[in-house]
Protein backbone atom coordinates (compact mmCIF):
# COMPACT_ATOMS: atom_id res chain seq x y z
CA UNK A 1 0.00 0.00 0.00
CA UNK A 2 2.77 2.67 1.48
CA UNK A 3 4.59 1.92 -2.26
CA UNK A 4 1.38 2.46 -4.29
CA UNK A 5 1.05 5.26 -2.61
CA UNK A 6 4.37 6.46 -3.21
CA UNK A 7 4.04 5.44 -7.41
CA UNK A 8 1.02 7.56 -7.02
CA UNK A 9 2.42 10.50 -5.86
CA UNK A 10 5.76 10.58 -7.99
CA UNK A 11 3.03 10.38 -10.74
CA UNK A 12 0.90 12.88 -9.84
CA UNK A 13 4.43 15.58 -9.15
CA UNK A 14 5.56 14.75 -12.84
CA UNK A 15 2.02 15.83 -14.27
CA UNK A 16 2.30 19.05 -12.41
CA UNK A 17 5.82 19.31 -13.22
CA UNK A 18 4.87 18.98 -16.66
CA UNK A 19 1.81 21.21 -16.75
CA UNK A 20 3.69 23.62 -14.94
CA UNK A 21 6.15 23.04 -17.94
CA UNK A 22 4.06 23.53 -20.71
CA UNK A 23 2.29 26.77 -19.02
CA UNK A 24 5.46 28.45 -19.06
CA UNK A 25 6.51 27.56 -22.42
CA UNK A 26 3.16 28.94 -23.80
CA UNK A 27 3.84 32.43 -22.04
CA UNK A 28 7.34 32.18 -23.62
CA UNK A 29 6.05 31.19 -27.04
CA UNK A 30 3.31 33.70 -26.93
CA UNK A 31 6.05 36.39 -25.96
CA UNK A 32 8.15 34.96 -28.85
CA UNK A 33 5.44 35.22 -31.41
CA UNK A 34 4.60 38.75 -30.27
CA UNK A 35 8.12 39.56 -30.98
CA UNK A 36 9.06 37.82 -34.02
CA UNK A 37 5.67 39.68 -35.51
CA UNK A 38 7.44 43.35 -34.43
CA UNK A 39 10.70 42.69 -35.61
CA UNK A 40 9.14 41.53 -39.25
CA UNK A 41 7.10 44.68 -39.48
CA UNK A 42 10.16 46.49 -38.43
CA UNK A 43 12.14 44.26 -41.07
CA UNK A 44 9.28 45.04 -43.75
CA UNK A 45 10.00 48.71 -43.29
CA UNK A 46 13.11 49.06 -43.63
CA UNK A 47 13.13 46.93 -46.75
CA UNK A 48 10.58 49.29 -47.65
CA UNK A 49 12.65 51.83 -48.21
CA UNK A 50 15.88 49.81 -49.60
CA UNK A 51 17.13 50.42 -46.20
CA UNK A 52 17.06 46.24 -44.72
CA UNK A 53 20.99 45.38 -43.36
CA UNK A 54 22.08 41.90 -44.51
CA UNK A 55 22.12 39.83 -41.15
CA UNK A 56 18.30 40.41 -40.28
CA UNK A 57 16.78 37.41 -42.26
CA UNK A 58 18.09 37.21 -45.82
CA UNK A 59 18.39 33.58 -46.54
CA UNK A 60 21.95 34.40 -47.73
CA UNK A 61 23.64 35.47 -44.90
CA UNK A 62 25.40 33.20 -42.41
CA UNK A 63 24.17 34.93 -39.83
CA UNK A 64 20.16 35.24 -40.34
CA UNK A 65 19.46 36.30 -36.77
CA UNK A 66 15.50 35.72 -37.08
CA UNK A 67 16.71 32.22 -38.35
CA UNK A 68 18.90 31.35 -36.00
CA UNK A 69 15.89 32.82 -33.20
CA UNK A 70 13.65 30.24 -34.80
CA UNK A 71 15.77 27.29 -34.71
CA UNK A 72 16.03 28.61 -30.80
CA UNK A 73 12.78 28.93 -30.14
CA UNK A 74 12.33 25.41 -31.63
CA UNK A 75 14.74 23.81 -29.39
CA UNK A 76 12.75 25.58 -26.60
CA UNK A 77 15.48 28.18 -25.71
CA UNK A 78 13.22 31.31 -25.49
CA UNK A 79 16.15 33.28 -23.85
CA UNK A 80 18.25 32.88 -26.75
CA UNK A 81 15.65 33.36 -29.14
CA UNK A 82 14.00 36.81 -27.64
CA UNK A 83 17.89 37.96 -27.23
CA UNK A 84 18.34 37.54 -31.17
CA UNK A 85 14.99 38.67 -32.30
CA UNK A 86 15.82 41.95 -30.02
CA UNK A 87 19.00 42.37 -32.35
CA UNK A 88 17.34 41.77 -35.82
CA UNK A 89 14.56 44.19 -34.58
CA UNK A 90 17.26 47.39 -33.45
CA UNK A 91 19.23 46.68 -36.91
CA UNK A 92 16.09 46.88 -38.85
CA UNK A 93 14.90 50.03 -36.88
CA UNK A 94 18.60 51.72 -37.69
CA UNK A 95 18.33 50.16 -41.11
CA UNK A 96 15.02 52.49 -41.91
CA UNK A 97 16.55 55.45 -39.84
CA UNK A 98 19.59 55.38 -41.80
CA UNK A 99 17.68 54.91 -45.14
CA UNK A 100 15.68 58.08 -44.03
CA UNK A 101 18.49 60.41 -43.00
CA UNK A 102 20.28 59.28 -46.56
CA UNK A 103 17.73 59.48 -49.31
CA UNK A 104 19.26 62.84 -50.77
CA UNK A 105 22.30 62.23 -50.00
CA UNK A 106 25.03 63.81 -52.74
CA UNK A 107 28.80 64.27 -53.15
CA UNK A 108 30.70 66.65 -50.77
CA UNK A 109 33.90 66.53 -52.25
CA UNK B 1 20.38 93.62 -38.61
CA UNK B 2 17.49 93.58 -41.20
CA UNK B 3 19.83 94.05 -43.91
CA UNK B 4 21.96 91.15 -42.58
CA UNK B 5 19.31 89.21 -42.45
CA UNK B 6 18.46 89.16 -45.60
CA UNK B 7 21.92 89.08 -46.66
CA UNK B 8 22.33 85.61 -44.67
CA UNK B 9 18.78 84.27 -46.37
CA UNK B 10 19.88 84.86 -49.80
CA UNK B 11 23.28 83.37 -49.07
CA UNK B 12 21.13 80.41 -47.93
CA UNK B 13 19.04 80.51 -50.47
CA UNK B 14 21.84 80.70 -53.05
CA UNK B 15 23.19 77.53 -51.54
CA UNK B 16 19.64 75.71 -51.82
CA UNK B 17 19.18 76.47 -55.46
CA UNK B 18 23.70 75.45 -55.95
CA UNK B 19 22.11 72.01 -54.49
CA UNK B 20 19.40 71.52 -56.70
CA UNK B 21 20.49 72.67 -59.39
CA UNK B 22 23.63 70.06 -59.81
CA UNK B 23 23.47 68.57 -62.82
CA UNK B 24 25.11 65.67 -64.60
CA UNK B 25 27.63 67.84 -66.20
CA UNK B 26 27.98 69.43 -62.98
CA UNK B 27 28.60 66.32 -61.22
CA UNK B 28 30.78 64.65 -64.03
CA UNK B 29 33.46 68.04 -63.86
CA UNK B 30 33.43 68.15 -59.98
CA UNK B 31 34.29 64.13 -60.24
CA UNK B 32 37.20 64.90 -62.93
CA UNK B 33 38.20 67.57 -60.77
CA UNK B 34 38.59 65.78 -57.30
CA UNK B 35 40.42 62.82 -59.33
CA UNK B 36 42.71 64.90 -60.71
CA UNK B 37 43.41 66.80 -57.59
CA UNK B 38 44.10 63.39 -55.76
CA UNK B 39 45.70 61.97 -58.47
CA UNK B 40 47.59 64.62 -60.39
CA UNK B 41 50.15 62.31 -62.67
CA UNK B 42 47.31 60.38 -63.98
CA UNK B 43 45.88 60.94 -67.57
CA UNK B 44 41.93 60.90 -67.06
CA UNK B 45 41.76 58.59 -69.94
CA UNK B 46 43.84 55.87 -67.33
CA UNK B 47 40.76 55.80 -65.28
CA UNK B 48 39.32 53.48 -67.74
CA UNK B 49 41.76 51.08 -65.86
CA UNK B 50 40.77 51.49 -62.42
CA UNK B 51 43.01 50.33 -59.40
CA UNK B 52 45.58 48.97 -62.12
CA UNK B 53 46.03 52.77 -63.00
CA UNK B 54 46.32 53.86 -59.91
CA UNK B 55 49.29 51.12 -58.20
CA UNK B 56 52.26 49.49 -60.11
CA UNK B 57 52.81 46.49 -58.94
CA UNK B 58 48.90 45.63 -59.37
CA UNK B 59 49.53 46.99 -62.86
CA UNK B 60 52.34 44.46 -63.50
CA UNK B 61 50.31 41.16 -62.82
CA UNK B 62 46.78 42.52 -64.35
CA UNK B 63 48.83 43.34 -67.97
CA UNK B 64 50.26 39.36 -67.44
CA UNK B 65 46.19 38.28 -67.63
CA UNK B 66 45.81 40.76 -69.94
CA UNK B 67 48.04 38.91 -72.18
CA UNK B 68 45.39 35.72 -72.42
CA UNK B 69 42.29 37.30 -71.00
CA UNK B 70 40.37 34.85 -69.06
CA UNK B 71 37.00 36.38 -70.49
CA UNK B 72 38.34 36.05 -74.07
CA UNK B 73 36.30 31.81 -74.38
CA UNK B 74 33.07 33.62 -72.99
CA UNK B 75 33.09 36.93 -75.04
CA UNK B 76 33.53 34.11 -78.21
CA UNK B 77 30.52 32.04 -76.62
CA UNK B 78 27.82 35.93 -76.29
CA UNK B 79 28.51 36.27 -80.08
CA UNK B 80 27.34 32.71 -80.74
CA UNK B 81 24.83 33.32 -78.97
CA UNK B 82 24.19 36.65 -80.29
CA UNK B 83 24.08 35.23 -83.73
CA UNK B 84 22.24 32.11 -82.71
CA UNK B 85 18.90 32.24 -84.45
CA UNK B 86 15.88 31.94 -82.17
CA UNK B 87 13.00 29.63 -82.54
CA UNK B 88 11.24 31.98 -84.35
CA UNK B 89 13.81 32.55 -87.14
CA UNK B 90 14.59 35.74 -86.08
CA UNK B 91 17.88 36.77 -83.42
CA UNK B 92 18.95 39.46 -81.74
CA UNK B 93 19.99 41.56 -84.58
CA UNK B 94 16.35 41.81 -85.05
CA UNK B 95 16.14 43.68 -81.87
CA UNK B 96 19.12 45.51 -81.54
CA UNK B 97 20.04 46.12 -85.39
CA UNK B 98 22.67 44.98 -87.73
CA UNK B 99 25.39 46.52 -86.40
CA UNK B 100 26.33 44.47 -82.69
CA UNK B 101 29.16 47.34 -82.07
CA UNK B 102 26.62 50.54 -81.91
CA UNK B 103 24.71 48.34 -79.56
CA UNK B 104 26.24 48.89 -76.30
CA UNK B 105 27.00 52.55 -76.39
CA UNK B 106 23.23 53.30 -76.03
CA UNK B 107 22.91 52.01 -73.11
CA UNK B 108 21.63 52.93 -69.99
CA UNK B 109 19.24 55.28 -71.24
CA UNK B 110 15.69 56.67 -70.29
CA UNK B 111 12.90 55.16 -72.21
CA UNK B 112 9.92 58.35 -71.61
CA UNK B 113 7.28 55.70 -72.86
CA UNK B 114 7.96 53.43 -70.26
CA UNK B 115 8.98 55.93 -67.54
CA UNK B 116 12.60 54.30 -66.52
CA UNK B 117 16.06 53.74 -66.99
CA UNK B 118 16.84 50.37 -69.75
CA UNK B 119 19.77 48.61 -69.37
CA UNK B 120 21.66 46.72 -72.19
CA UNK B 121 20.61 43.61 -69.73
CA UNK B 122 16.82 44.21 -69.37
CA UNK B 123 16.92 44.50 -73.37
CA UNK B 124 18.72 41.46 -74.10
CA UNK B 125 15.93 39.85 -72.04
CA UNK B 126 13.24 41.66 -73.23
CA UNK B 127 14.42 40.83 -77.14
CA UNK B 128 14.11 37.00 -75.68
CA UNK B 129 10.91 37.41 -74.27
CA UNK B 130 9.45 39.44 -76.91
CA UNK B 131 10.45 36.49 -79.61
CA UNK B 132 9.10 33.12 -77.25
CA UNK B 133 12.39 32.30 -75.67
CA UNK B 134 12.91 31.72 -72.24
CA UNK B 135 15.11 35.21 -70.68
CA UNK B 136 18.56 34.66 -69.73
CA UNK B 137 19.28 34.99 -64.97
CA UNK B 138 20.36 38.14 -64.85
CA UNK B 139 24.04 38.61 -62.88
CA UNK B 140 25.73 35.74 -64.56
CA UNK B 141 25.87 33.26 -67.52
CA UNK B 142 24.50 33.82 -70.56
CA UNK B 143 23.46 37.36 -69.53
CA UNK B 144 27.34 38.20 -69.44
CA UNK B 145 28.30 36.33 -72.41
CA UNK B 146 26.17 38.17 -74.78
CA UNK B 147 26.94 41.97 -72.71
CA UNK B 148 30.03 41.24 -72.67
CA UNK B 149 30.30 40.24 -76.77
CA UNK B 150 28.50 43.79 -77.15
CA UNK B 151 30.68 45.18 -74.44
CA UNK B 152 33.82 44.08 -76.86
CA UNK B 153 32.39 44.96 -80.00
CA UNK B 154 32.02 48.34 -78.57
CA UNK B 155 35.40 48.72 -77.75
CA UNK B 156 37.38 52.33 -77.97
CA UNK B 157 33.45 53.97 -78.62
CA UNK B 158 33.08 56.19 -75.76
CA UNK B 159 30.61 56.42 -72.91
CA UNK B 160 27.80 58.56 -73.16
CA UNK B 161 24.50 58.50 -71.49
CA UNK B 162 22.27 61.32 -72.04
CA UNK B 163 19.99 62.17 -69.19
CA UNK B 164 16.88 64.38 -70.74
CA UNK B 165 15.10 66.60 -68.32
CA UNK B 166 12.18 63.70 -67.77
CA UNK B 167 15.20 61.50 -66.79
CA UNK B 168 16.61 63.86 -64.05
CA UNK B 169 14.72 61.81 -61.33
CA UNK B 170 16.00 58.78 -61.91
CA UNK B 171 19.62 60.18 -62.22
CA UNK B 172 19.23 61.86 -58.96
CA UNK B 173 17.61 58.25 -57.09
CA UNK B 174 20.92 56.96 -58.52
CA UNK B 175 22.85 59.61 -57.48
CA UNK B 176 21.20 59.14 -53.80
CA UNK B 177 21.96 55.66 -53.64
CA UNK B 178 25.58 56.51 -54.29
CA UNK B 179 26.01 58.75 -52.14
CA UNK B 180 23.72 57.16 -49.24
CA UNK B 181 25.42 55.72 -46.69
CA UNK B 182 23.74 52.09 -46.21
CA UNK B 183 24.45 48.56 -44.28
CA UNK B 184 25.43 48.09 -40.92
CA UNK B 185 29.37 49.59 -41.58
CA UNK B 186 27.49 52.44 -42.50
CA UNK B 187 29.45 52.87 -45.86
CA UNK B 188 28.96 54.47 -48.89
CA UNK B 189 29.90 53.40 -52.62
CA UNK B 190 31.31 57.10 -52.61
CA UNK B 191 33.10 56.40 -49.37
CA UNK B 192 35.13 53.92 -50.83
CA UNK B 193 35.39 54.73 -54.61
CA UNK B 194 35.30 58.63 -54.32
CA UNK B 195 37.05 59.65 -51.40
CA UNK B 196 39.11 56.49 -50.44
CA UNK B 197 39.95 55.84 -54.07
CA UNK B 198 43.64 54.06 -54.57
CA UNK B 199 43.63 52.79 -50.78
CA UNK B 200 43.86 49.12 -49.90
CA UNK B 201 41.02 47.24 -48.22
CA UNK B 202 42.66 44.15 -47.29
CA UNK B 203 44.61 43.46 -50.40
CA UNK B 204 42.62 45.30 -52.77
CA UNK B 205 42.81 48.39 -53.60
CA UNK B 206 39.35 50.59 -54.36
CA UNK B 207 38.71 51.59 -57.93
CA UNK B 208 37.80 55.24 -58.82
CA UNK B 209 34.14 56.16 -60.02
CA UNK B 210 35.22 57.64 -62.77
CA UNK B 211 36.19 55.13 -65.69
CA UNK B 212 34.42 52.27 -63.28
CA UNK B 213 31.47 51.24 -65.52
CA UNK B 214 33.25 51.03 -69.07
CA UNK B 215 34.91 47.48 -68.59
CA UNK B 216 31.37 45.91 -67.62
CA UNK B 217 30.28 43.30 -67.67
CA UNK B 218 33.16 41.84 -65.69
CA UNK B 219 35.21 39.12 -65.55
CA UNK B 220 36.60 38.49 -61.57
CA UNK B 221 39.18 35.88 -60.69
CA UNK B 222 37.43 35.67 -57.43
CA UNK B 223 34.10 34.98 -59.26
CA UNK B 224 35.61 32.29 -61.49
CA UNK B 225 37.73 30.64 -58.86
CA UNK B 226 35.25 27.37 -58.44
CA UNK B 227 34.34 27.03 -62.39
CA UNK B 228 35.66 29.92 -65.21
CA UNK B 229 32.71 30.11 -66.47
CA UNK B 230 31.18 32.03 -63.24
CA UNK B 231 33.98 34.65 -63.45
CA UNK B 232 31.28 37.28 -65.73
CA UNK B 233 29.31 39.16 -64.20
CA UNK B 234 27.07 42.25 -64.73
CA UNK B 235 27.34 45.35 -62.49
CA UNK B 236 24.21 44.24 -60.83
CA UNK B 237 26.04 41.32 -59.75
CA UNK B 238 28.77 43.55 -58.40
CA UNK B 239 26.45 46.11 -56.81
CA UNK B 240 25.08 43.28 -54.70
CA UNK B 241 28.20 42.54 -53.96
CA UNK B 242 29.07 45.37 -52.51
CA UNK B 243 25.83 46.21 -50.71
CA UNK B 244 26.85 42.77 -49.19
CA UNK B 245 30.44 43.72 -48.19
CA UNK B 246 28.90 46.60 -46.17
CA UNK B 247 25.99 44.40 -44.59
CA UNK B 248 23.32 45.84 -46.28
CA UNK B 249 20.93 43.03 -47.91
CA UNK B 250 21.28 43.25 -52.03
CA UNK B 251 18.59 44.38 -53.73
CA UNK B 252 16.86 42.86 -56.91
CA UNK B 253 19.12 42.62 -59.99
CA UNK B 254 17.18 44.63 -62.76
CA UNK B 255 15.10 46.52 -60.70
CA UNK B 256 14.43 50.00 -60.25
CA UNK B 257 17.39 51.32 -57.61
CA UNK B 258 20.01 49.50 -58.90
CA UNK B 259 19.27 50.53 -62.59
CA UNK B 260 19.11 54.27 -61.68
CA UNK B 261 22.41 53.77 -59.73
CA UNK B 262 23.75 52.06 -62.78
CA UNK B 263 22.33 55.02 -64.97
CA UNK B 264 24.16 57.30 -62.65
CA UNK B 265 27.24 55.56 -62.57
CA UNK B 266 27.61 55.00 -65.95
CA UNK B 267 27.19 58.78 -66.67
CA UNK B 268 29.92 59.14 -64.04
CA UNK B 269 32.09 57.52 -67.48
CA UNK B 270 30.88 59.83 -69.85
CA UNK B 271 33.22 60.97 -72.42
CA UNK B 272 35.67 57.64 -71.44
CA UNK B 273 36.23 54.69 -73.44
CA UNK B 274 34.16 51.39 -73.19
CA UNK B 275 37.07 48.29 -72.33
CA UNK B 276 34.47 45.80 -72.09
CA UNK B 277 34.71 43.09 -70.85
CA UNK B 278 37.67 43.94 -68.32
CA UNK B 279 39.35 41.69 -65.66
CA UNK B 280 39.31 42.72 -62.18
CA UNK B 281 40.64 40.31 -59.19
Amino acid sequence: MYKQIRIAAAAASLVIAAGCAHAGASAEQKAYDAALVATSAAADKAKSVNGEWRDIRWKKSKINLMKKAATAAKAGDFAKAMSLLKEAKFRAEMGYQQAMEQKNAGPHH
Amino acid sequence: MKKLLTIALSAGLLIGATTSMASPEKDLADLKSHFKSKFPSLDLNDFVNGPYALNEDKRINWEGIEEFPPYEEFVEVGEELYNKPFKNGKGFASCFGDDPSAVRVKYPHWDNKAKKVITLEASINKCLKDNGEKPYKWKKGNIAFVSGYLGYAARGQKVDVKVPKEALGAYKEGRAFWYGKRGQLNLSCGDCHVYNAGNFVRGNVLSPLYGQATHFPVYRGKWGKKKAANGMGTLHRRYGGCNKQVRARPLKAQGKAYSNLEYFHQAMSNGLEINAPGYRE
